[in-house]
């Protein structure tokens, strides 16, 4: 017989000790975004499709759960909360710089992997509108930091990339469309021998060739950037930039909590500078994401920069219960 | 020092692999020993070998359960997991191909429904309708796949071709290449990062072992 009372799989109840820890982090984080000036917003949980579909580096509709309004249209559950979010903001929130924070679930009808991917999660963050200097950005990073070493989690990395660095360097070798695409796949795999099979048959200056064939074992701390060359003004902008982020957060103390890794390429469509990952070693997986999306607010009507980040705090959750088992071995 | 775990998969690939591993200065002795233990360990190095099914490294490494696998593309195209893929250990070599009985050549040109039978459901689906741009209506077969034209549950398979053996003395031939195939360094995405100098330094003794071959 069917048991009924199940529930489906990438979906969670939450008894009282969960929910207690899982509260907690919510209001420790949400507390540390608002003393940094981040005030907390909400938005709906479902919007309409067209809110999250057909833009560059937007997720896949087959990802999203759907359904048909009272009026006849098509409302998708949010997939993250970053875009509602611009949304709001673009069309609802005159004064910049504008800092905000949020809370909430998202929902993705991928196929649930066990912790790496969930159907319903919960995702609390911070964005910041209207500022593009290195600055925003790396007010960001930090406080994304104190949040975290306010749960309770200490051995912690913040993995910090520049995708403009590679987009200088695709530039330059006239690389685009499908071809761009698969390089930047192999180097976000860090697939050395896809990266040089990508490039193989495409022309271009020995010192280009190997400073793309690069990427991929460009990671670690901060001082493997003395040897990356800068080819062009804008490459040189970009590690400039990364550069500029990383001084910041070593003159606010940070430095044994940040990295490198110049190989970060998700979503090129999407991201447009700074790219960030967290990570633990109590788990093999990221907990933590962001970075600068300059184009995002222009699709809601509003030429408007913005950086932010998204922790998952389910995974945050594992990744502190992981450490608190590991730490009692 | 923390291990550095390794999961191998079971059979050709695992063995192919000792000889690797033994050559960049692992002590696989553990591994060699014919015995049903499933953890085998390098306690110098502080290595951990895992042998398991292909299908379940990408799982264990992609946790962190392992930091390095060892396993075939093939697996790889039908897991597609959130892993970095590392090297092309340059062994293992085959291709994935779309089999058949020559009449099914001209099948492959039409427009009515193709039934392929396939233990690579994902990368059978992907290939038709992604690169050949057509539909097909798919048959999960978990081994044997070459019987399936031969019963008429299929027109055709998608399948490894090693030698092509099989597939001629059942009266079948490779109709199109998908893929060529080898096997792959696989590392956790984490682990690269917390134990850089270790993980990094196999990397490059392997690679420089497989260039040097």
């Amino acid at each position: 017989m069917k048991n009924t009372f199940h529930i489906p799989g990438g979906t969670y109840d939450r008894l009282p000790q969960n929910m207690r820890r899982k509260r907690f982090a919510e209001n420790t984080i949400i507390n540390t975004f608002g003393a940094h000036g981040y005030e907390e917003i909400e938005t709906p949980m479902f919007e309409y499709l067209e809110v999250f579909c057909d833009r560059a580096g937007g997720p896949l509709q087959e990802t999203m759960f759907k359904f048909v309004d009272s009026d006849g249209r098509i409302v998708a559950l949010r997939p993250d909360l970053t875009t509602p979010t611009a949304r709001m903001a673009s069309t609802k929130l005159a004064d910049t710089p504008l800092r905000l924070s949020y809370v909430g679930h998202a929902f993705r009808n991928n196929e649930a992997v066990y912790g790496v991917q969930l159907k319903e999660f919960t995702q609390a963050g911070i964005e910041l509108y209207g500022e593009a200097s290195p600055a925003a950005d790396a007010e960001v990073i930090a406080v994304t930091i104190e949040a975290l070493l306010a749960v309770g989690l200490s051995d912690f990395q913040i993995e910090i990339g520049q995708v403009g660095y590679f987009k200088g360097l695709l530039s330059l070798a006239h690389i685009d469309g499908e071809a761009a695409e698969t390089l930047r796949a192999a180097i976000d795999c860090k697939d050395f021998a896809g990266v040089e099979r990508a490039i193989a048959d495409i022309a271009m200056p020995d010192a280009l060739r190997k400073a793309i064939c690069a990427l991929p074992s460009l990671f670690g701390n901060g001082t493997i950037l003395d040897a990356v060359d800068a080819p062009d003004d804008a490459t040189a902008a970009a590690l400039d930039n990364l550069r500029d982020v990383l001084r910041r957060l070593e003159e606010l103390g940070l430095a044994q909590y940040v990295s490198v890794d110049l190989g970060l390429l998700q979503s090129l469509d999407y991201y447009t500078g700074v790219i960030f990952k967290g990570f633990t070693k109590h788990m093999g997986f990221h907990f933590c994401g962001g970075g600068r999306y300059d184009n995002l607010c222009a699709a809601f009507g509003r030429d408007m920069p913005a950086t932010g980040v998204a922790i998952g705090i389910d995974r945050l959750l594992s990744a502190l219960e992981n450490a608190e088992k590991e730490g009692t071995l | 020092m923390n291990y550095i775990t390794i999961a191998l998969a079971k059979g050709r690939l695992a063995e192919t692999a000792t000889e690797l591993f033994e050559q960049i200065g692992l002590d696989v002795s553990q591994l060699r020993e014919k015995n049903r233990k499933l953890i085998f360990t390098d306690e110098k190095n502080r290595v951990r070998f895992i042998l398991v099914k292909a299908g379940d490294v990408p799982t264990y490494v992609e946790y962190g359960a392992a930091a390095v696998g060892i396993v075939g593309r093939d697996t790889l195209l039908e897991e597609g997991r959130g892993l970095y893929e590392m090297l092309d250990l340059d062994f293992g070599h085959c291709k994935m191909a779309v089999a058949g009985p020559p009449t099914a050549r001209k099948l492959l040109e039409d427009v009515t429904t193709l039934r392929v039978a396939s233990k690579y459901p994902a990368v059978a689906k992907d290939y038709f309708e992604n690169v050949r741009g057509r539909q097909i209506e798919l048959i999960k077969l978990s081994g044997s796949v070459e019987l399936a034209p031969l019963v008429g549950l299929s027109d055709v398979i998608v399948d490894i071709v090693e030698s092509g053996k099989t597939l001629r003395e059942n009266g079948l031939e490779v109709l199109e290449d998908v893929c060529p195939l080898s096997a792959r360094l696989v590392v956790n995405k984490i682990s690269v990062k917390t134990e850089k100098e270790r993980i990094m330094d196999m990397v490059d003794k392997l690679r420089t072992l497989v260039h040097s071959k």
